[in-house]
């Protein structure tokens, strides 16, 4: 019996689910730092919003890299719904500290995809996730970084242009 | 035509010739590409069994199901629902696309 199903598909399907979860949680982190990008521009922080814009970008970048694999695999991708985005920040502290923890659960979900993924013996699946693995590694070192220079600055007197103007140093 | 996985009311064949599935639904054959298999399972698996025992959820029980882009329309009843499931979780495993362990859970 000729494995028709294989032909058309070269990963697993229980891969194939978590990766459209990843899909959407890179989106969600997309559609996060645009509010992040929206409340930086609303309270002067003009450095800090084309850091997030950026972000944006390459977190879309980032869904649209799985969604291509999947298409490439033959899996079937699915358009992520995104909701539940939280516009309100008590600083711009808060905004960096939520976006590391946002970092830290996206990098937690990117290994589960990995260790599953060596489980059922979907090589190519975690082939794939090699980039994500070491991407997570430099954004969640970005973030820190940024974190450090904020408590080295601090927020007293002008200290918080000081931070905006620093964060300049984390666009390339 | 040869079977890949029969459950108490469905059955799945691939047909070799023209590289493709089809799914028994008892009342009506279907013929499915992998991709539209995909979609079944995605709708299938997203399917809340637990909502068909809450009767503010799910008043009576039944589930629309459309399938190959609206092209067929099916209604099915929790029993249904549960067979087609385990079906589709099967007819995974057995074609090689679904890990083992699902097998011996289902
Ligand atoms: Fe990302
Ligand atoms: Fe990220």
């Amino acid at each position: 019996m000729k494995d028709i199903a294989r032909q058309s598909m070269s990963i697993k399907v229980e891969s194939m689910d978590l990766l459209n979860a990843q899909i959407k949680m890179e989106a969600h982190a997309s559609a996060t730092y645009l509010a992040m990008a929206s409340w930086c521009e609303q309270n002067g922080f003009f450095t800090s919003a084309k850091f997030f814009f950026k972000q944006t970008e390459e977190e879309r970048e980032h869904m649209m890299k799985i969604f291509n694999f999947l298409v490439d695999t033959g899996g079937s991708p699915v358009s992520p719904e995104v909701t539940d985005i939280n516009h309100d920040y008590s600083s711009i502290v808060d905004v960096f500290e939520s976006t590391l923890e946002h970092e830290v659960a996206v990098t937690k979900s990117i290994h589960n995809i990995v260790k599953k993924a060596r489980e059922i013996g979907d090589i190519a699946t975690e082939r794939f996730l090699d980039w994500f693995v070491m991407e997570q590694v430099e954004e969640e070192n970005t973030i820190r970084d940024i974190l450090d220079m904020i408590e080295i600055t601090g927020t007293e007197g002008v200290g918080l242009q000081m931070i905006d103007n620093q964060v300049a140093k984390w666009i390339d | 035509m040869n079977v890949i996985v029969q459950s108490t009311y469905y059955t799945l064949y691939q047909d070799t010739q023209q590289r493709c599935f089809f799914v028994d639904f008892g009342q009506k054959m279907v013929r499915m590409s992998l991709c539209q298999l995909l979609s079944l399972r995605q709708k299938v698996m997203s399917i809340s069994i637990e909502s068909h025992f809450d009767s503010d959820l799910n008043k009576h029980g039944f589930e629309v199901l459309m399938l190959c882009n609206k092209e067929h329309l099916f209604i099915l009843n929790t029993l249904e629902i549960l067979d087609l499931k385990r079906m589709v979780e099967q007819g995974f495993v057995a074609m090689g696309l679904s890990a083992e362990s699902e097998l011996v859970s289902a």
